[in-house]
């Protein structure tokens, strides 16, 4: 079968530090992978390398059988690959609903003449790209709040915000970098029937990095661990709870962080 | 890549058609509105309004740059001096080869001269935003504050050059007797080098900068800017201003953006110069490219809020304003205090309301019927 994701042994070092070493990843159409690790693995790199922000030094990467090394991140947004930020990067001053807007912008037409002349092609289409945003913000609840600033969402608010702001890129697959951090229960549960909503809804393809071992557990089909820069397991999460050296990585942690 | 047709006609509300038409109409009021009521105040206010109107549109036009997209411009001036050099040397040789001189009737709303005027406007404009180009492509492909610098070296660069241009060819035989190209100093080319009137500045550009032109072109970078800010391309100017990264995630092509962005600033600017250097009263010289005048602008954009449209349109007016004033009472010998004063207002600006008067925000969105949202 055909991958959407391939990821072939990608890496790169900061100074004399490899960050991310022979980073191998296949993800299947419609499938929810899972990326776990302590922190500092370097889980937040692999995305940086996979959207462009990062040039990996070694290894290749194919999105739908095209290849994404070199490009820009918004040449890589324009292929289909979309992400969140684990440190929010909302455009804090600007409204809920212009954050989602923005987003929306790449898959539009956007000539200087229609905008200033207001044509009435410019017309329809910004009232399409509303619709859209209200459309995608109220799959989140995040309706009501359209005319708030982002900066002052709550910080569940905010998460949610970069969900939806990414989502209106129109991926094929999504890259949540902590999407569940700093919810109570309630909220993660929600989260979690939200994202299998979108999965379905859009024909999504998900890359989920999260700490709360238990909702990785519950949703993710396939988990890959990474450890100091390096896959230490891949598999379902049955074979990835029993693997010694995951248990192993993770009590590490636990000792150094009491 | 793919895209969505977002522009399929369907159910949903759209802006009815009149947006599209009848604000340029009021500009065209406006313009006329001005250019038939204000002469009843006076030469002295019909002076200061088109002062104010030629700061108006350097302010809006840096807002573009410093204000919605957050690169910081700081030789805005050189855009407005090179647009108005580029017009000026239009305009001037174009009446002397054609009238043997450049006299203009004054008082006219719109003759021969307001033509070749608004002609030579988009042919500086043109020139500007091409130097824009140049200076923007390098500098606004690093983040941090290489544009600062750049432009202000630009400035400073055009100036020493403006200065060590040629006088001027003044009558019709002289100019004649000019090759089109020439080096010796005794006798210029009369294209290249271009008689400028090097230091001592340029003289005789005909005068043919009135109300009517300086307030259609205020109206009509207003309504550029407005539309700009609210459409899906200004958002994704504001994106940059607001996070570079998440923004080019979102797939906001940032460097084309940026580099658009400061091309519509320069072109604005050339506009606003060729109405200086057309504006009767006044000598265009280098030191119109310089640091002085472009710090004027900032002064106007950060005072009423960088990104705020309807800010900068106030500060121009307060700041030219102020200036007149103190020009106003030189008797008294104040106007060395300018610089002061603005030093001063800018400081307590930063203490007190730090993102100027306005913020990114428009002056309406400040009163109660109108307010957005969140828009505090
Ligand atoms: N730009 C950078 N320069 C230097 N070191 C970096 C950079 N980005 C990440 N690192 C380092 O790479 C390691 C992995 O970081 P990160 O990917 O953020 O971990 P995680 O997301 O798994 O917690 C850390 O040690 C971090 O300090
Ligand atoms: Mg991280």
């Amino acid at each position: 079968m055909s991958f959407l994701l391939d990821v072939q042994r990608i890496g790169i070092s900061f100074g004399g530090l490899k960050a991310v070493q022979d980073f191998t990843l296949q993800i299947a159409h419609g499938a929810l992978h899972g990326l776990i690790g302590p922190n500092g693995a370097g889980k937040t790199t692999v995305f940086n390398l996979l959207t462009g922000v990062y040039l990996p030094q070694t290894g290749s990467i194919h999105l739908g059988g095209v290849s994404l090394m070199g490009r820009k991140p918004f040449q890589i947004a324009a292929a289909g690959l979309s992400r969140t930020f684990q440190n929010i990067r909302l455009f804090g001053e600007l409204s809920v609903l212009d954050n989602v807007r923005i987003a929306c912008h790449l898959r539009g037409r956007h000539s200087l003449t229609a905008t200033v002349l207001r044509t009435s092609f410019y017309r329809r289409q910004e009232a399409a790209i509303e619709e859209r945003a209200m459309t995608l913000l109220s799959i989140f609840d995040l309706g009501d709040l359209a005319h708030e600033q982002a900066r002052n969402l709550s910080y569940g608010d905010q998460r949610r915000l970069e969900i939806v702001r990414a989502l209106a890129t129109v991926p094929k697959l999504i890259l949540l970098d902590e999407p569940a951090a700093g919810m109570n229960p309630a909220e993660k549960i929600e989260l979690a029937k939200s994202i299998e909503q979108i999965r379905k809804q859009f024909n999504l393809t998900v890359l989920l990095i999260e700490h709360d071992m238990s909702l990785v557990m519950d949703i993710c089909e396939r988990i890959t661990v990474l450890d100091y820069g390096q896959i230490i397991a891949e598999g379902t999460p049955g074979e990835i709870q029993s693997n010694p050296k995951v248990i192993e990585a993770y009590l590490g942690e636990v000792v150094t962080e009491s | 890549m793919q895209t969505l047709d977002y522009a399929i006609p369907g159910t949903r509300p759209t802006q009815p058609g009149w947006v599209t038409f009848v604000p340029p109409l009021a500009v065209l009021m406006l313009a006329l509105l001005m250019h038939y009521c204000v002469p009843f105040l006076g030469a002295y206010a019909e002076r200061i309004m088109t002062d104010m109107a030629i700061a108006m549109i350097a302010a809006m036009s840096l807002t573009i740059v410093n204000g919605f997209t957050g690169q910081f411009s700081i030789g805005h001036a050189a855009f407005m001096a090179l647009g108005g050099y580029t017009a000026a040397w239009c305009s001037y040789y174009f009446c002397l080869r054609y009238w043997g001189q450049t006299a203009v009737v004054p008082g006219t709303l719109f003759g021969t001269h307001q033509l070749i005027l608004l002609c030579c406007a988009l042919i500086g404009g043109a020139v500007a935003a091409g130097a824009g180009w140049v200076v923007g492509l390098p500098s606004l492909r690093l983040r941090g504050d290489y544009l600062a610098i750049v432009t202000l070296g630009f400035g400073e660069i055009l100036r020493v050059l403006f200065q060590q241009t040629n006088s001027q060819a003044l009558s019709k035989p002289e100019l004649a007797n000019r090759p089109l190209f020439g080096s010796d100093p005794t006798n210029p080319g009369w294209v290249f080098p271009p008689g400028v009137g090097g230091s001592l500045g340029f003289t005789d550009i005909p005068k043919s900068t009135n109300l009517f032109l300086c307030y259609l072109l205020v109206g009509l970078t207003f309504l550029f800017a407005y539309r700009l800010k609210f459409s899906s391309l200004g958002r994704a100017l504001l994106s940059i201003r607001e996070d570079e990264i998440a923004a080019e995630a979102m797939g906001v092509n940032v460097t084309r953006l940026k580099v658009r962005a400061f091309m519509f600033a320069a072109f604005f600017a050339g506009i606003a110069g060729t109405l200086y250097a057309h504006q009767s009263g006044t000598t265009l010289r280098p030191i119109d490219s310089g640091f002085i005048r472009s710090f004027d602008i900032v002064i106007m954009v950060v005072l009423g809020g960088l990104g705020s449209i309807s800010g900068a349109l106030l500060a121009a007016v307060i700041i030219t304003g102020v200036t007149a004033a103190l020009l106003g009472l030189t008797d008294y010998g104040l106007l060395p205090y300018r610089m002061p004063v603005f030093a001063l207002v800018l400081i307590l600006m930063m203490i007190f309301r730090p993102k100027g008067l306005f913020g990114v925000h428009e002056i309406w969105d400040y009163l109660p019927q109108f307010g957005r949202k969140g828009a505090k």
